[in-house]
């Protein structure tokens, strides 16, 4: 067992940080999309023709998940996981794609859970002021900059790393 | 560009008010100023009373409207006259009567049955007992206890000898009888609470148990028949649900009405309003007072510096539909910049790369163009649709440019070899790719700086515009043609900057840059006298370099949004493929159904949840980093009285 560890360590690590990235922003987005969506439900009760702007708001803490799960197939992509391209590799890739996914995993995590505060915040103030609406969604973007900055580092990392 | 505004004072005589308001909300062209509260008791109750019939209407109207023929999701609004409106109020209020009715009667229908329901339970225990429920009442000398006992208080009663009892129903939750003499009352209710006993009244019916019960369920079948038939009733009325919108939006043109009513001055003779007026609606306006009558004085002003009239937004055919984005942000200032035009361009470009993919472009500029087509909005929804439209355009244009059809490379597509990417491809060098984003980034920021000095140049600020605006856009620039050398080499292959480096363009960047520093250093701080303060202004101006260069990172979301659009695109695709490798033709069959559905719909849901991500992002690029180099929001919108309906629209 020990044995057959040792001599896959790399593709291991590998998919260690495949998962990582996936369990990060799904996980994040998760959280966030159903709180958010508690308040936006609690909102359709009372006005249920804000139900289209709710959703929106819904949604936005929703792309953490969508960002996991890209870094996660890119990085099974590059290690050979995926049908058609298996490759050696080798420990030291190992660990850097496992790293690699540090960012996506930690950034998409928090980033999610704190844009849906921001969303949920956001649809009780639109069922005060409907016309608040794209100010509310533009700064629940503002939270996700930083899951996009999560993905962007980790894809680049990803792409540095010399596999095959 | 930003519409001028006239400030309208109209004086009229005092009868003829109600006819001239009528004209002025039929032309929609004036916004009201209230003149102080003029409020005697009289229009605050005839409005509260439009707006409770309104609510009625709307109530029988949600009743109805699970019977009603729906439009499809994707045609037009209806229109009517407003006299078509008007003329089905009567008949609405009538309709609305009768739904009232029927929704009443099967209030208390249900009600009822609720209450049966509940006897029915109540008696079930006491089924098999043959004595009629009205005579189960204490005689002369004795008394009688009905209850509910447990298990254990069955025996208790069983054991006590000198209590005769008689049990019905299931045990466990036994009905029991006891009848003892009156003087031995006390001592019973005593014994009972020792055991756990409930008392029970029976409902007050006729007949034993059963027979009561045979009753109920007849009765019930009564009901359940007669709410059937007012089911039937009411879903008749579903045909009346357009008589009762355009009943309802006749109500709320004649609300609008009453309150502005209240926005007057009057006096015993004459009346005296105030208001807002485009400029070139000042004809429009006055053409419709003046078919009322001829006996008013009107006059048009320009707003004072104290007053503050609403923005109003005007623009070509193409850019009118982007001002759907200022209204999201915030309207500018009366005396500011309209923004639309110059975002436009930018906001279609970058909308774009965010999203670039030719199949999702396609996609989206058709689904787009069909709901234009068919479901004709107005407003806002138009606006979005239209900047969608383009912005799919857009995206087809940046899908050949970066060689992405539906995840796939347009190569193993046509068949051709290393055609496309016609420009860069952002999965095997992103680092290029990152660059040229920064580079639009740069673009834009410069461009935004480029409107600030022109507004400062109007404003004869001549120094603002060269020393607070040119200045940034030659260290940038400067800055950009500097690096290039560098810069090229992180392409993959490198890019060749023959005629570039032949021209000494880098050297010429530098020189441009620091001249654009030296205009900081020295010019900063132009309104202080003393020179070490002004000097030090200035260094503190050049540290702002640090809040461009988070500026600028800020582009580097349009290559990752690209870049999640393109993977999420090739995983739903890898997806798919794995399920069409079934062994057996069956299977083939099988897996190759099952995959051509999952593609669509995943891609689908792509398609929207990336739209999503652009639509927000590049509106945030805009608002941002765009708009906080030179735009002044502060606006308020204008808001005319006029005919404001939610149903329906009135035909002019």
């Amino acid at each position: 067992m020990l044995e057959l560890i040792k001599a896959n360590l790399g593709i291991i690590l590998a998919t260690l940080g495949a998962v990582t990235a996936a369990i990060g922003g799904i996980l994040g987005s998760t959280l966030g999309v159903g709180k958010a969506g508690q308040a936006a439900a609690g909102l359709v009760s009372e006005q249920p023709e804000r139900f289209g702007n709710a959703l929106i708001l819904q949604l936005l803490p929703g792309t953490q998940g969508i960002y996991g799960l890209v870094v996660a197939v890119f990085i099974a992509m590059r290690a050979g996981l995926l049908p058609g391209g298996a490759v050696e590799v080798s420990v030291s890739q190992g660990l850097q794609l496992l790293f690699a996914a540090f960012p996506m995993c930690f950034g998409g995590l928090v980033s999610a859970i704190h844009q849906a505060k921001v969303s949920v915040s956001g649809i009780n103030t639109i069922g005060k002021r409907p016309e608040e609406f794209g100010h509310c969604m533009l700064m629940a973007s503002m939270v996700e900059t930083y899951a996009i900055f999560s993905l962007l580092i980790s894809m680049l990392l990803i792409f540095g790393v010399n596999v095959g | 560009m930003i519409v001028a505004m006239k400030r309208l004072t109209l004086v009229g005589i005092r009868e003829e008010e109600p006819a001239i308001l009528k004209a002025l909300q039929k032309a929609g062209a004036v916004e009201l100023i209230s003149l102080g509260d003029h409020d005697d008791g009289e229009s605050a109750r005839k409005l509260g009373e439009a707006s409770e019939r309104i609510a009625r209407l709307s109530d029988s109207l949600s009743a109805i409207r699970p019977y009603a023929k729906k439009p499809g999701v994707l045609a037009p609004e209806r229109q009517e006259s407003l006299e078509k409106l008007q003329g089905d109020v009567a008949l609405a209020e009538q309709t609305h009567q009768k739904i009232q009715a029927i929704l009443e009667e099967r209030k208390g229908l249900l009600a009822r049955r609720e209450k049966n329901a509940a006897a029915y339970a109540a008696l079930l225990p006491w089924q098999e007992l043959s004595t009629p429920i009205e005579k189960l009442k204490d005689g002369k000398h004795t008394k009688v206890f009905l209850g509910l006992v447990d298990g254990a208080g069955e025996t208790a009663l069983l054991q006590n000898e000198s209590l005769a009892a008689e049990f019905y129903g299931v045990p466990g939750n036994r009905g029991a009888l006891l009848v003892c003499h009156k003087e031995d009352a006390r001592q019973t209710a005593a014994f009972l609470k020792t055991i756990n006993w409930t008392d029970v009244t029976l409902p007050e019916l006729s007949g034993t148990p059963e027979e009561a019960m045979l009753a109920l369920e007849r009765e019930d079948m009564a009901l359940e028949k007669r709410l059937i038939e007012l089911e039937t009733e009411l879903s008749a009325f579903g045909v009346s649900a357009p008589v009762l919108e355009n009943a309802a939006d006749a109500l709320r043109v004649e609300q609008e009405g009453m309150s502005a009513e209240t926005q007057l001055e009057k006096g015993a003779v004459v009346f005296h309003l105030e208001g807002w007026v485009r400029e070139d609606e000042v004809e429009k306006v006055e053409k419709a007072v003046a078919a009322v009558t001829d006996a008013y004085y009107s006059e048009y002003r320009d707003p004072l510096p104290e007053e503050n009239p609403p923005t109003v937004l005007q623009n070509d055919k193409f850019n009118t539909p982007f001002e759907f984005l200022i209204d999201l942000y915030s309207l500018p200032d009366p005396r500011g910049i309209d923004a639309t035009p110059y975002m436009t361009p930018f906001y279609i470009i970058l909308f774009g790369i965010m999203l670039s993919d030719t199949g999702y472009g396609l996609v989206l500029a058709l689904g787009a163009w069909l709901l234009l087509k068919l479901k004709k909005p107005t407003g806002g929804m138009k606006g979005l649709a239209t900047i969608l439209l383009w912005g799919g355009v857009s995206t087809m244009v940046w899908g050949v440019l970066v060689g992405s059809f539906f995840g796939l490379d347009f190569d193993a597509i046509f068949g051709t070899k290393d055609m496309f990417p016609l420009l860069i491809d952002p999965t095997a060098n992103p680092v290029g790719m990152l660059l040229f984003c920064l580079l639009l980034g740069v673009i834009h920021l410069c461009a935004g700086h480029l409107i600030k000095m022109k507004m400062c140049l109007e404003e004869k600020d001549w120094q603002s515009a060269v020393f607070d605006n040119l200045s940034w856009v030659l260290i940038l620039m400067g800055l950009v043609l500097a690096a290039m050398p560098v810069a090229a080499g992180f392409f993959d292959p490198p890019l060749r900057l023959g005629w570039f480096t032949a021209l000494h363009l880098n050297t010429v960047g530098l020189v441009l840059a620091l001249l654009g520093m030296a205009m900081v250093v020295l010019f900063k701080g132009r309104d202080k006298k003393n020179p070490i303060s002004r000097l030090a202004s200035g260094f503190g101006g050049i540290y702002n370099i640090t809040s461009y260069v988070s500026d600028i990172l800020s582009y580097a979301r349009l290559l990752a949004l690209g870049i999640a659009t393109g993977y999420l695109a090739m995983v739903f695709n890898t997806l798919c493929s794995m399920l069409m490798g079934g062994g057996s033709l069956i299977g083939k069959i099988v897996g190759f159904l099952i995959a051509v559905v999952l593609l669509v719909a995943l891609h689908l849901f792509s398609v929207a949840i990336n739209t999503l991500g652009s639509f927000v992002h590049c509106a945030r690029l805009q608002y941002v980093e765009f708009f906080g180099k030179f735009y002044e929001a502060g606006g308020k919108a204008f808001r005319p009285l006029k005919y404001r309906t939610r149903h329906v629209q009135i035909s002019k």
